[in-house]
């Protein structure tokens, strides 16, 4: 990898400043799952590493509206074993618990998982300059799409979020908060990450060069269930092919609200208000899990090679919904 | 054919009959070590890091190497500049690899230059500053591609009697192919395909190379030290005797690692030029790129069966592409009797790095390609798969047991719960089963052995072979302790060295079947020759006399002394003895089946392998242990074939999208089933000697799989891999009423 300066500030305001590195590119560094990847295939080559890990805060804690407030710092592995978090936000414990592997989930950060960068083998690769790396084309569309988008499909970029965590923390309302040189600011999930243009297609969310994600604050869930189903092609260590995190809020067996958040289908954490629309109202049961399923992917814009990705989303949220029911999940694997 | 495809593993010509050794030092009817389960003598210093790879070699004063590799899969080099990389830190040497005015790159990956330098990181900055200058030509990214009608033609000038970027190969032909098809209640008429994968190495390609005066040492991951050594006196033009190639332990070959390739010769070169020993190793994306593959295979067959469902006729084209250069031929049909056929094939090139030996060589993909067309002519006929395979078996192959093994192991998979095509339970979670044979040559040649026997009781045996990770050295001691009736742990092994006696490569399995009957004859000599000394002191003759237990006895009585006390009578005159091959120890030709159970989740096209099971015979087992995991191995590698392995290259730039471990997948421990071994051991097959089991396990796995997704989905998916996308498709095909 290029050679680079390495900075280790203990605090916040210290972090900020460090990434504040001029003409220099700066980037930060918390579990290093994705940026020493990076680094070590030359993809990313920061000019000076800022160690935000010891920081960043490593707590969850209780809020007094009944919410948790996750710090960045948290490992993966301490989320999903967190009593708080299995009790009022079940989705983001089956997220969390199907992270990489067991060493990435024992090493990675909360704030990594939301802010490393996109899979796309193109963007993995040096060898393809695309517009995520300074080019001037996105090389799926004519290319191998079959893991890309088919949400969102406008580009200039086709690749999926990342990110395991960031569509449970979407589902549950969650708010990130952002320290920069300014101070701090919130920023609901919903507006975190952002869709592709040609002007903002280095970057996938809100998050300025010199800020800092420190903290995810999730609201009291208040009368809700949630569910939440990923499909793998590999058991073991793999990124899924699609998912989905359901939050329903019940008035009886009738669904009152419905948040519908799918995974691995746009450039973006990808609501549904299509299938939450085929919810709201209904009473919670098959019938109503599989029209939900249909209206979820009715706006789906598949590539060259990646229709049957159509098919998998669909199943995701059916069978996410079905969880919820207490229907008998379906388990391909023992 | 299936011999050229077998290349490095051609059997020997049929035997003369056993030599006069072989009759004497027959395998014993009665073995105390042979087959028994042994743990691998190695296997501490390997979980421990103790056992050193040639990865792990660090000499004095040892840089480090690096090349520069063409980014563009076709390319003229018009100009390479070193002078900004040999202006660099710590570098000590630098070559151009493609020196030649007219060179090209072929493919992504192409070695062009190399540089050497203090640090690792030193050697890949400056191999960064190298400043090449590539005239980017068309290229070629696959078959479809390469065989268009508007191809560029790339490979008309490169590759000897090629049209456009084809080479049309005989045709090879039986029987009466029209009065076949007329012979025919049904007929099958489908197009099937096997994509491109790579050898995956845990240890990647390379050496360390270290030059005294004009004597080289080279500690290099191969699969023949010998034929290594032989590539660097050639690729260098100096004196074999020159040359010194150590491989004590390896991580994997496949196939791939059988000379000094081009990193071995920059190597030498770069370790020459410095001054310095070198450490060359590639990184995983070299690795994927420029160290082999095993070719894809496509054919478009039309296949005939009778209405008491005999086969009657097989007419097939076939391609597929070993890359810029290389061929990709396959057998076709595999194993059953088609009595009236007729295949082409043709080789196709494209920009694409070099196929290598994989793994049973060809075999994989002829098996997949029939397999899967022999359940679909199975359902034509309405037949059972099992008893379908088994009335259209060849008649003409008395050694290969498929037959007795197909029954067998169905009765042990318990294949009578198997349900007929498409799993008819409600849900969406659908199983079946599956089926599939396959047959390989292995068979020993020439290996040679050298045993010292020391006063002090030490037995020293040494063999020019080397260990792959199959338990080699473990084979040596245990064949030296049967002879000499010691323990195991009372001999010491010396493998993966030039200096010790000449053995062939380690490819076709042929390692155990060359060097077993080497050691048994050098060790029989010796232990005669130690009768000799004893026999007087026992007062008896050496023909009566007999080792066992750790001790020299005289037949039938209670009469001998310790094997230390014995060796004490050498004295000063310690027994030193060459053995080699010898026919009549050893044989050729394996046959086996494997069957498979599978959930296919019919909403995501999502397989779990939930068990498989193999009938494998071996001939004669040296090690119990090793040649079952020699089938572990071999079934893991063909569950990857079949579901998640595939070299994918963009089909615009040429240049692979996956030459990592992230997203080239492979299977996790929790991907991989249950796996039952079945090792045949009868003493027919004693009867038969040593013949080695690395490649068989490997060929059936992938179409067993693929029938067990068909018998569970009622849908036929003809293409590998097995992506949730081929099933889903091959689902909605099946609703549709296109695919049964």
């Amino acid at each position: 990898m290029k050679a680079f300066e390495y900075a280790n500030p203990t605090n916040e305001k210290d972090a900020v400043a460090a990434l504040r590195a001029g003409q220099a590119v700066a980037l930060p560094l918390a579990g290093g799952m994705d940026l020493v990847a990076r680094m070590k295939d030359y993809v990313t080559t920061p000019d000076r590493v800022v160690n935000v890990k010891n920081a960043l805060d490593k707590t969850i804690v209780a809020t007094p509206d009944g919410g948790l407030k996750i710090g960045a710092g948290v490992n993966i592995v301490d989320l999903a074993d967190n009593a708080q978090v299995q009790k009022l936000y079940p989705a983001i414990v089956a997220a969390a618990g199907e992270v990489g592997t067991p060493q990435i989930r024992n090493h990675g950060t909360v704030g990594g998982n939301i802010n490393q960068r996109p899979r796309c083998w193109y963007f993995r690769a040096e060898d393809f300059v695309c517009f995520k790396k300074g080019g001037n084309r996105c090389f799926s569309p004519a290319g191998e799409n079959q893991y890309h988008a088919i949400f969102g499909n406008d580009g200039p970029s086709h690749i999926v979020h990342p990110s395991s965590l960031a569509v449970p923390f979407t589902a549950y309302g969650a708010t990130f908060r952002v320290v920069g040189p300014n101070g701090e600011r919130t920023v609901p999930a919903s507006e975190f990450f952002t869709m592709p243009t040609l002007q903002n297609v280095r970057k996938e969310n809100v998050l300025a060069d010199d800020e800092i994600l420190t903290h995810v604050m999730l609201p009291a869930p208040g009368n809700v269930k949630s569910g939440h189903y990923e499909v793998r092609y590999k058991e073991s260590h793999d990124w899924p092919l699609a998912f989905a995190t359901v939050v329903l809020t019940m008035n009886g067996s009738t669904i009152r609200a419905a948040r519908v958040v799918l995974g691995a289908v746009a450039p973006t954490p990808w609501r549904s208000q299509d299938a939450e629309q085929a919810l709201v109202g209904k009473t919670l049961n098959e019938a109503t899990a599989v029209a939900a399923a249909e209206a979820a992917v009715k706006a789906a814009k598949p590539m060259s090679r990646n229709g049957y990705k159509v098919q998998i989303t669909k199943t995701a949220v059916k069978r996410a919904i079905m969880q919820i029911a207490g229907l008998k999940p379906v388990q391909l694997r023992a | 054919m299936a011999k050229a495809q077998e290349g490095r593993g051609a059997p020997p010509p049929a035997p003369a009959g056993p030599s006069a050794n072989a009759r004497k030092y027959a395998w014993p009817a009665k073995p105390a070590v042979l087959s028994t389960r042994v743990k691998r003598l190695d296997g501490p210093d390997k979980v421990t890091g103790r056992a050193k790879y040639s990865f792990d070699i660090n000499r004095p004063g040892m840089i480090y190497g690096k090349i520069v590799r063409s980014p563009y899969p076709h390319a003229k080099i018009v100009s390479v500049d070193l002078s900004a990389a040999k202006a660099a830190p710590g570098v000590r040497a630098t070559l151009v690899w493609k020196d030649q005015p007219t060179a090209q790159a072929l493919y992504q990956g192409d070695p062009v230059a190399a540089v050497a330098a203090d640090t690792e990181e030193q050697a890949e900055d400056a191999a960064r500053l190298v400043k090449v200058t590539y005239d980017v030509l068309e290229h070629v990214a696959n078959v479809e591609q390469a065989m268009a009608g508007d191809a560029p033609k790339i490979f008309d000038s490169v590759v000897m009697n090629t049209v456009g970027n084809q080479r049309k190969g005989n045709v090879e032909q039986n029987g009466d192919i029209e009065a076949g098809f007329k012979a025919a209640a049904h007929i099958v008429e489908q197009t099937y395909s096997t994509h491109v994968i790579t050898h995956v190495c845990m240890e990647t390609h390379g050496c360390v190379c270290e030059w005294d005066g004009d004597k080289l040492t080279a500690w290099v991951t191969t699969q023949g030290v010998h034929g290594t050594k032989d590539g660097f006196a050639q690729g260098l033009k100096i004196p074999g005797a020159n040359v010194r190639v150590i491989t004590q332990y390896m991580g994997g070959g496949f196939g791939s690692k059988f000379g000094p390739d081009a990193q071995g010769l920059i190597c030498a070169r770069l370790a020459k030029e410095a001054g310095r020993p070198v450490k060359l190793f590639l990184d995983r994306k070299e690795e994927h790129l420029d160290t082999g593959n095993r070719p894809s295979a496509y054919a478009k067959i039309r296949a005939g069966v009778s209405a008491d469902g005999k086969l009657t006729a097989f007419d097939a084209t076939s391609w597929g592409t070993g890359g810029a250069g290389a061929t990709s031929n396959f057998p076709l049909p595999y194993i059953y009797n088609f009595p009236n056929r007729r295949r082409a094939h043709i080789d196709v090139f494209i920009n694409a790095g070099q196929q290598r030996a994989m793994r049973a060589p060809g075999h994989p993909q002829g098996c997949f390609l029939t397999e899967i067309l022999m359940d679909e002519l199975a359902d034509r006929v309405r037949m059972d798969p099992v008893q379908f395979r088994i009335q259209n078996l060849p008649t003409a192959a008395a050694s290969r047991k498929w037959g007795d093994y197909f029954a067998q192991a169905a009765k042990a998979f318990g294949w009578e719960k198997r349900h007929a095509t498409g799993d008819p339970r409600p849900g969406p979670i659908k199983n079946g089963f599956g089926c599939s044979a396959h047959q390989w040559g292995g068979g020993g040649r020439g290996g040679r052995a050298h045993v010292d026997i020391t006063s002090d009781g030490s037995v020293v045996m040494k063999v020019g072979t080397q260990d792959l990770g199959t338990g080699t050295r473990t084979l040596v001691a245990m064949l030296t302790a049967e002879t000499f009736g010691l323990p195991v742990g009372a001999v010491t092994p010396e493998i993966g060295d030039t200096n010790y006696p000449v053995c062939g490569a380690s490819g076709g399995s042929t390692t155990a079947a060359s060097i077993s009957p080497a050691i048994r004859i050098a060790s029989g000599i010796a232990r005669d020759q130690l009768f000799a000394k004893v026999a007087p002191q026992l007062g008896t003759t050496a023909d009566n006399l007999v080792a066992e237990n750790g001790r020299i006895n005289v037949k039938g009585s209670s009469k001998g002394m310790a094997w230390k006390e014995a060796c004490r009578l050498l004295g000063a005159e310690p027994i030193s003895v060459d053995g080699q091959w010898e026919d009549g120890l050893s044989s050729t030709g394996t046959s086996g089946v494997q069957f498979t159970e599978v959930d296919v989740d019919i909403e995501t096209g999502i397989v779990k392998v939930k068990r498989i099971l193999t009938m494998q015979d071996c001939g004669l087992i040296v090690s119990r242990l090793t040649a079952e995991s020699q089938v572990y191995g071999g079934i893991v590698g063909s569950l990857n074939f079949a579901l998640f392995e595939d070299r994918i290259l963009d089909r615009v730039t040429g240049q692979m999208v996956n030459p990592n471990m992230e997203s080239y997948l492979l299977a996790g421990l929790s991907d991989i089933p249950k796996i039952d071994v079945m090792l045949v051991d009868t003493p027919e097959q004693r009867d038969r000697g040593v013949i080695g089991i690395g490649e068989p396990p490997t060929v059936s796995t992938a179409s067993a799989i693929a029938n067990a997704i068909r018998n569970a989905t009622g849908a036929t998916v003809r293409s590998l891999p097995l992506h949730p996308h081929r099933i889903l498709q091959a689902i909605e095909e099946q609703k549709a009423g296109g695919t049964l």
